[in-house]
């Protein structure tokens, strides 16, 4: 088969079903007939809106690490928490792999998901050739799960909880930022339409470049 | 009700696992055009790999839920605690919402992570062709559900930071977290490495040899 009619197919990635690619209407999403898993879901607009919700998760990135999650209070005595300083409490006590291990779900891989979602979008946005489009996109891909910050919060939610018989426990503002940034991450993923994006990205490169 | 011949396996495609794009099976082993991931027809290894990762995940299981994974002094006086040992407590103190998340989290997800992709494993291997659809859905479950574990790793780093008043209140993180830490992630790279295809291929070729099904 050519290549063009090779684009009119879909194979489902979890029973290998070959089918034409179906038609679908604007935020509605193709299942498999077979398995009944999602072949890819249709958003509207989902470029611009994937770019400007990873924008604003970058912007919150900032509050929701920089401030206090929560803050402490035993007779007077005062402790307050961060996300980077929950890791580094585990280092301190010989856990290296541990502290690693929440340092990545919890601040790194969320936030290399943000920066390669904006550049993929930016470049697809404003049709610029940036290098390296389908390895970010695919990192991004290979990342998706990998981002923890929604079992970060419930596990605040439990800290509270143990904790407020024997102290005053405040919420900081890292806490709504870290709430706010879940939110807006959450729906940066439902937006992204990733079947139009490779789409792009093929259809880009085959472009004579603008200088 | 689809034949063997209606998958691309069959009919000399294969789908890039990255970017979905359909291609000839003779570009295997090379890479996609389109986004440049290696191309395979099924998971290299699927099999193989998702049985080290689950036995890993299995023996760790052991020192996860036996070692202690925090210690705290309250006053002076600590005592180690296993998150079995936490989540009773909780429910001492009547929170029994909260001591239902984490045995939940961190008791029934692995566990019910490590029974799913045996049985998955099995219907491969032993080449059980019954309820697809529905191991299709378990094979969901156990893919996103994987990740909750963790919250009992978070809240120990959160109390490990916030809780350090000399005397007066302590905790400390043990060694039972780093066990724990390796079962979550070690499930997670079993169901990562396994593919679904597998259980269709077995499926579709021998109803097709035998058509009486
Ligand atoms: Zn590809």
């Amino acid at each position: 088969m050519i290549r063009a009619e090779l684009s009119r197919k879909i194979a489902c990635p979890e029973c290998d079903l070959l089918l034409d690619r179906p038609v679908v209407l604007r935020s509605q999403t193709a299942h498999c007939p077979r398995c009944g898993s999602r072949l890819f879901n249709c958003r509207h607009n989902s470029v611009e809106r994937s770019l400007a919700l990873a924008l604003a998760g970058l912007i919150l990135l900032f509050p929701a690490n920089l401030f206090p999650i929560l803050s402490l209070q035993i007779l007077g005595l005062h402790q307050q928490q961060t996300i980077f300083s929950s890791a580094m409490g585990l280092y301190g006590d010989d856990l290296g792999i541990v502290a690693l291990a929440v340092l990545l779900f919890a601040i790194v891989v969320p936030a290399c998901k943000l920066l390669l979602l904006a550049y993929v979008s930016a470049a697809l946005q404003f049709s610029r050739p940036w290098p390296a489009l389908p390895l970010a996109m695919r990192y991004y891909q290979h990342l998706d799960e990998w981002a923890m910050l929604e079992v970060y919060l419930i596990a605040v939610l439990v800290a509270i909880v143990k904790l407020i018989d024997i102290a005053t426990v405040h919420p900081g503002v890292g806490l709504y930022s870290l709430a706010g940034l879940i939110l807006i991450s959450t729906l940066s993923s439902t937006m992204l339409d990733r079947d139009l994006y490779w789409h792009l990205i093929d259809a880009r490169r085959g472009e004579p470049q603008h200088v | 009700m689809y034949s063997w011949h209606d998958s691309a396996a069959s009919q000399g495609l294969l789908s890039c696992h990255e970017c979905q794009a359909v291609w000839p099976q003779a570009l295997e082993h090379g890479h996609c055009p389109r986004c440049g991931a290696p191309l395979h027809l099924r998971k290299p290894h699927a099999l193989a790999r998702t049985w080290a990762f689950l036995l890993t995940a299995a023996l760790l299981m052991l020192p996860a839920n036996l070692l202690p994974i925090m210690s705290i002094a309250i006053l002076g006086a600590g005592e180690p605690s296993t998150i079995i040992g936490g989540a009773l407590e909780l429910a001492r103190h009547g929170v029994w919402g909260i001591a239902l998340i984490i045995l939940a989290a961190s008791l029934l997800i692995p566990a019910g992570k490590l029974v799913g992709l045996i049985m998955l494993l099995l219907t491969v291997q032993r080449g059980w062709t019954t309820n697809l659809r529905q191991k299709m859905i378990l094979f969901r479950i156990v893919h996103w559900v994987g990740r909750w574990s963790m919250l009992d790793i978070f809240v120990v780093g959160i109390l490990v930071a916030l809780v350090q008043f000399g005397n007066l209140a302590y905790v400390t993180g043990l060694s039972g977290a780093i066990a724990f830490a390796g079962v979550v992630i070690f499930t997670m790279l079993a169901a990562n490495s396994f593919d679904t295809r597998l259980i269709w291929d077995r499926h579709l070729q021998e109803t097709d040899i035998d058509p009486q099904h």
